[in-house]
């Protein structure tokens, strides 16, 4: 992958930018759909990813370094 | 054989007893010792023995005074214990009966825990300059805690209950003891190379001495340098440490720390589900705005009666090929009248005016060249004499014999036969 995906949190962030820039913008109609078709991706981006919930399995960092599962013992 | 003399078991411990309890020095005893032999029974009693190089006593602390002190008491630990010492009369030994207890060394560690914080605060460390943001939605939280006990446990569980979607790394530590601090700083080191958002360092409650780690300066210079923003969760509410001034952000327990560190999933769907609402809101009304100025182009003037600029261009073409009309016309008339005037001219009504006078003058002018053409006088008997096509006017102009004489109707060449100058 040439390019790292953008993060959660910076893809809500740019969302809020886009909805405030449409809410209070005087930006012109084509400018507004192009700001719509580009929000609209990364709402369905961020629900997807909410939506995929597979849950984590929680990870140990061995000595060596290695990742390991990691189970809470009871 | 008299046996009056002789005492039963019970008396004797029951003499001793009251030799313990009539002893005014055994009543209210100030004891400082180890802990050793800890036990804490399911009735909150705690027994236990204090020792020192040289002896050991028993201790009990009943449950009503053994809930009141505030750290967990355990193997090899200094204490100091204000009590009464008297004899339990079952097992016939004598015990102290613990009050209260304290642990030893605290005013040492204090006066430390003070003077790093003092330093550090000094050198900057706890700025809110430095302090880093927190990720509202990491999707990768590092843990440095022991991989036992509650508080990995409720970190997990809490992690997974509000936003069950987020990686955890446990970075296993020695949370208390000699090798604990580097531990700790070791551990923190570490998660930077595992791309985490968010670093929760910490540990259950404890005694100070269990939670001296965080104090300790190797740990708080580890959380400083952290390229991840740590939160801290060191103990109880109550609980401040070194660690709590240095990290970028204090939870007040373990599970606390999981609280901050993400996000409910609910509110977050909430969220997003509110803001495609808006966004879907914003570019209605955008299109609708852009619809209705739309509506108001086409029902302008103009665009409804589109005749209107034609009408206005004609009426101004018209305009034009009346003037240019009027300008030729105009002309014409004024070019008709000229040639009406030259018509009527004399001159061009009677050209013979003109030229009849002009015919005399040049009949004159003809008559008077005649009389001057040279060859006129040759008609009259004069001759020309020429010599090499130059005509001769003196005796000296003769250069050589043949000579040339032009009269009136021919040439005549001939020789001269003598010169006389005159």
């Amino acid at each position: 992958m040439a390019e790292k995906e953008q993060k959660f949190e910076d893809k809500i962030k740019e969302l809020e930018t886009i909805i405030n820039e449409l809410e209070n913008g005087t930006s012109d109609l084509e400018d507004s759909i192009n700001k719509y078709t580009k929000a609209m991706k990364l709402v369905n981006e961020c629900d997807e990813k909410l939506k995929s919930i597979e849950e984590q399995v929680n990870k140990i960092i061995l000595e060596n370094g290695e990742i390991t599962d990691f189970e809470i013992e009871e | 054989m008299n046996q009056d003399k002789y005492l039963t078991v019970s008396a004797v411990t029951k003499y001793l007893k009251f030799k313990f309890d009539t002893d005014e020095h055994l009543r209210t005893v100030f004891l400082k010792g180890e802990i050793s032999n800890f036990k804490a029974h399911t009735t909150g009693h705690f027994y236990f023995s204090l020792k020192d190089e040289g002896s050991k006593i028993n201790a009990i602390m009943f449950s009503t005074n053994a809930k009141k002190i505030n750290f967990s008491p355990s193997e090899g630990m200094k204490v100091l214990v204000v009590g009464r010492i008297s004899v339990y009369e079952a097992t016939g030994g004598y015990q102290i009966y613990v009050e209260k207890m304290e642990q030893d060394g605290l005013g040492n560690l204090y006066i430390a825990f003070e003077k790093l914080k003092q330093d550090l605060a000094k050198e900057g460390l706890f700025d809110a300059a430095h302090k880093k943001t927190i990720p509202k939605i990491p999707m990768r939280i590092g843990i440095v805690t022991a991989p036992t006990g509650a508080a990995i446990k409720d970190i997990l569980s809490t992690i997974k209950r509000r936003f069950p979607i987020c990686e955890t790394i446990l970075f296993p530590a020695l949370v208390q003891g000699e090798n604990a601090a580097s531990d700790i700083a070791n551990k923190i080191d570490m998660a930077a190379n595992y791309e985490i958002d968010t670093l929760i360092v910490g540990r259950g409650g404890g005694s100070i001495e269990d939670l001296w780690p965080f104090n300790e300066e190797i740990v708080a210079r580890a959380i400083y340098h952290s390229k991840v923003p740590v939160i801290s969760a060191v103990g109880h509410e109550i609980d401040y440490t070194i660690s709590d001034f240095v990290s970028d952000l204090r939870a007040p327990t373990p599970t606390g720390a999981a609280e901050i560190a993400v996000p409910n999933m609910i509110d977050l769907v909430k969220h997003i589900e509110q803001l495609k609402i808006r966004l879907k809101e914003s570019i209605l009304k955008k299109v609708n705005y852009n619809k209705l100025y739309l509506d108001s182009l086409k029902n302008s003037y103009v665009i409804k009666t589109p005749m209107i600029m034609y009408e206005n261009k004609k009426q101004k073409l018209d305009l034009i090929e009346t003037k240019i009309n009027t300008l030729i016309i105009h002309k014409l008339e004024t070019s008709k009248q000229l040639f009406e005037h030259l018509k009527k001219n004399h001159i061009l009504k009677n050209p013979q005016e003109i030229f009849e006078p002009k015919a005399i003058i040049l009949k004159q002018i003809i008559e008077k060249l005649e009389l001057l053409n040279p060859l006129g006088i040759l008609k009259r008997g004069y001759t020309l004499t020429y010599q090499n096509n130059h005509i001769i006017k003196s005796i000296s102009d003769i250069k050589e014999d043949s000579i040339e004489i032009r009269l009136y109707d021919g040439t005549v060449k001939a020789k001269v036969v003598e010169k006389e100058k005159k």
